[in-house]
């Protein structure tokens, strides 16, 4: 067990608890916003477990994640958006603490790979991550009407 | 739409699609563990596909 692992385990363990009270209780709006958090947990999380355990093959685990679970988040506010149209999620405090963590992490594992082409790879897997994850949410919340239904 | 000297279509084309095939390709030396002869390659060609159908994607949601 060192700081990473560590660092993980309570991004996992309080990400994940979020994650399952969310998604198991309350409206579906709520719901959606829950299973859109997993991502930011799960996704900062492998990153610093790549660290922890020495395996750059968990990056692009992170960099998968990174890139499939806000288009996944983006099809459900597409097909529900009729279900959706009378409460808006948004939970914009939430969003921006896991947008922080998704920087802390990448900001934490960049410094442990030093300048070079890891660097960069952890660079595009934060930018999408965030912007990914910010995106999603203004979705949800209802910030694109006009590509919104169909 | 104003009619000015516009380059010809197909050199639009083909600079579009260097474009994305550069930026994928540099995406896809980022991205693997080392760099060495066979990923160059298989990475060009994949890189070119990918900007065949992302040319395709662009068309279809600007649709021109």
């Amino acid at each position: 067990m060192n700081g990473w692992i560590l660092a993980a385990t309570l991004a996992l363990g309080g990400g994940g608890a979020a994650v399952l009270w969310g998604v198991t209780t309350g409206p579906p709006a709520r719901r959606i916003l829950a299973q859109n958090l997993a991502t930011s947990a799960v996704c900062p999380a492998l990153l610093l477990l790549s660290q922890g355990y020495g395996r750059p093959s968990y990056v692009d685990l992170a960099l998968l994640l990174a890139l499939l679970g806000p288009v996944g988040t983006l099809v459900f506010a597409r097909l529900l958006s009729d279900d959706l149209a009378g409460e808006r999620p948004s939970a914009w405090g939430l969003t921006w603490t896991a947008a922080g963590l998704g920087l802390a992490a990448v900001v934490a594992a960049c410094a442990a790979a030093g300048p070079g082409r890891a660097m960069v790879k952890l660079l595009v897997i934060g930018v999408l991550l965030i912007a990914g994850n910010v995106i999603a949410s203004r979705a949800l919340a209802g910030g694109f009407r006009r590509v919104g239904g169909g | 739409m104003t009619r000015r000297t516009d380059p010809r279509p197909l050199l639009r084309a083909s600079a579009e699609l260097l474009a994305w095939w550069l930026a994928l390709a540099l995406l896809w030396l980022v991205f693997v563990t080392s760099v060495d002869t066979l990923e160059r390659i298989v990475g060009a060609g994949c890189a070119a596909v990918g900007a065949v159908l992302a040319r395709a994607g662009r068309r279809a949601v600007r649709w021109r």
